[in-house]
């Protein structure tokens, strides 16, 4: 900097040169309201009621059953739901990106209503739904398909049903906004060289939208994992996950020491996975939220 | 002769697309439809369609008072989360798109991870924190917590805005002699409205259907609509919830057309300056 520019800047309060400085506002509330408690609940999980530190808790976490089985049904039910939601997301996304205007706007508001749908109230819709006497079953006793009414909710296929509703727009964004920036030519260019509609798709368009699909599949696993809502509403008792665990621990057993343990170990896990997200596809991909304005 | 035209126009693999995306957009839309149509139903049982149409479902949310307070205390702090939301996050969007400072990327990090901390968790966390305090079963204690979910979605929607608006207006709005204050509040600001009232939209939206938080934070004094509906449903599946589903959706589409229109503007506004 010259010495003339320096003695300018001097003249102007340190606020108005400085932009970054109107960061201090969150910052300062984030760090009191969500950096601390966090920290707090670390402390909980290792601290020793009559005081010092004390590996129980992790220990306890390894040696019951129980807690292996919410674990296994956690990351069971996640990745059936990415699979599933990057399975029927890709192609609503594809076709976002490749009709005209009008059908694009339809198309959208198909997924940004539910997204911003209560999830309360979407869940709630699938239990009349999905009931033993709900909807789907009526149709399918009345018309004589099925004999008796099939078993769709309070199980694990009640809470795929649910969760894969409530995730799948979070799929379709990313991948909607990764092919809406990609050149539009070259898909095009590859088929006049010849190349088959498949052939274009799966050689030009799938490898350019992959980072897209990586990052929707990120966050729906990141989100599947610490879904509480869904699995408390739609699932039967066989189907605890981590979240309705510490629920469990916390409300009922009153063990917040433990909570706070398994609490830790869901955001070890829901940071690794993002960690592991942020080399593949970028942290700004995933915490981006693309297109959800 | 229509399906003729259509088949020229058309692969075949183009209508296997359409046809398997309008069965996932059914998939999306069914259960929000279903509900709001069986809201209208006036018997006990779910039944679809329903036979006899009738208001009774919402006379009955009207005449509850439970419902109504709680429909109130949703509705202010939505409104307080969103005030309080905006006040930290629109300054910190805009010291993220323009400031350069030390550790911007961990700051922006920070910023924006209590997005995909799963909610219980923050439940927790925030329990440990405001029993000692005592802001359990408090609208304040709520009012925080909320704001924590919400500030993140506001720093994004207008960082983005501010990085997109054009730093030269701001620029020449100063050297015409502007203090800072009120080029920020004349130039800068304005130019991100549309992006304002997204971030505005989707903050009330954010506190107005959270369920989590306000279960494990709040008491008697602090049942708010999602809250009081958990226990409902949790109790009995009373048809009257189908008719509090259908407002809380009509809230959502709402705050929905709003931050629509004004995306609208950004982009007649973008197609002005171009």
């Amino acid at each position: 900097m010259t010495a003339p520019a320096a003695v300018a800047q001097s003249h102007i309060r340190p606020w108005q040169a400085r932009p970054g400085l109107m960061v201090w506002g969150a910052l300062g509330f984030l760090a009191a309201v969500y950096l601390l408690p966090m920290l707090t609940l670390a402390g909980w999980a290792f601290r020793d009621p009559k005081g010092g530190f004390t590996l129980a808790q992790l220990v306890k976490l390894f040696a019951e059953d129980t807690y292996h089985t919410a674990f296994v049904t956690t990351f069971r039910t996640a990745a059936i739901t990415t699979v599933a939601c990057a399975l029927l997301g890709y192609p609503l996304a594809y076709l976002m990106a490749t009709t005209t205007p009008r059908a694009r706007m339809l198309l959208t508001a198909a997924v940004m209503i539910p997204f911003w749908t209560s999830v309360l109230a979407r869940s709630l819709a699938w239990v009349i739904l999905l009931g033993k006497r709900g909807i789907i079953n009526d149709w399918l006793v009345g018309s004589g398909l099925t004999a008796a009414p099939l078993p769709l909710l309070f199980n694990s296929l009640g809470v795929q049903i649910g969760m894969i509703h409530v995730l799948l727009p979070f799929m379709v964004l990313p991948i909607w906004s990764i092919l809406m920036r990609a050149d539009k030519a070259l898909p095009l260019a590859a088929r006049s060289l010849g190349a088959s509609p498949a052939r274009a798709f799966l050689h030009v368009v799938l490898p350019l939208s992959l980072p897209g699909l990586f990052a929707g599949c990120i966050l729906v696993f990141m989100l599947a994992v610490g879904f509480y809502i869904t699995p408390a509403l739609l699932g039967g008792d066989r189907d605890i996950t981590i979240a309705g665990l510490i629920e469990m621990v916390v409300r009922d057993l009153l063990d917040w020491p433990f909570g706070a343990m398994l609490s830790l170990a869901l955001m070890a896990m829901v940071g690794a996975i993002f960690a592991l997200g942020a080399v593949i596809a970028g942290a700004d991909r995933i915490t981006g939220m693309e297109g959800r304005e | 002769m229509t399906t003729v035209v259509l088949r020229r126009r058309m692969p075949a693999g183009r209508i296997a697309l359409w046809a398997l995306s309008l069965l996932v957009v059914a998939f999306l839309l069914a259960p929000i439809l279903v509900i709001v149509i069986v809201s209208f139903d006036n018997s006990t049982l779910f039944t679809f369609p329903p036979k006899d149409w009738s208001l009774r479902w919402y006379s009955a949310l009207w005449n509850s008072r439970d419902w109504r307070e709680a429909f109130n205390l949703s509705f202010w702090l939505a409104i307080m989360v969103t005030g309080l939301s905006l006040l930290l996050g629109v300054p910190a969007a805009y010291g993220l798109a323009r400031g350069r400072f030390a550790h911007k990327k961990a700051i922006e990090f920070i910023l924006v991870s209590p997005m995909v901390v799963p909610v219980i968790v923050l439940a927790i966390a925030l329990y440990m924190l405001f029993a000692p305090l005592g802001l359990i079963g408090r609208p304040a204690g709520l009012l925080l917590a909320h704001t924590v979910l919400a500030l993140p979605i506001v720093i994004v929607i207008v960082s983005a805005a501010f990085r997109r608006a054009d730093r030269a207006v701001e620029l020449a709005a100063r050297a015409c002699g502007a203090s800072f204050p009120r080029a920020f509040w004349h130039v800068s600001l304005p130019a991100v409205r549309p992006a304002l009232i997204s971030a505005g939209a989707f903050a009330f939206l954010t506190s107005f259907d959270e369920v989590v938080l306000a279960l494990f934070l709040g008491g008697p004094n602090t049942a708010t609509l999602p809250k009081r509906i958990w226990e409902a449903v949790k109790f009995e599946l009373d048809p009257s919830l189908t008719a509090i589903s259908t407002l809380l959706i009509a809230v959502s589409v709402l705050a929905l057309l709003i931050a629509e229109i004004g995306r609208r503007r950004t982009s007649t506004a973008s197609n002005h300056e171009a």
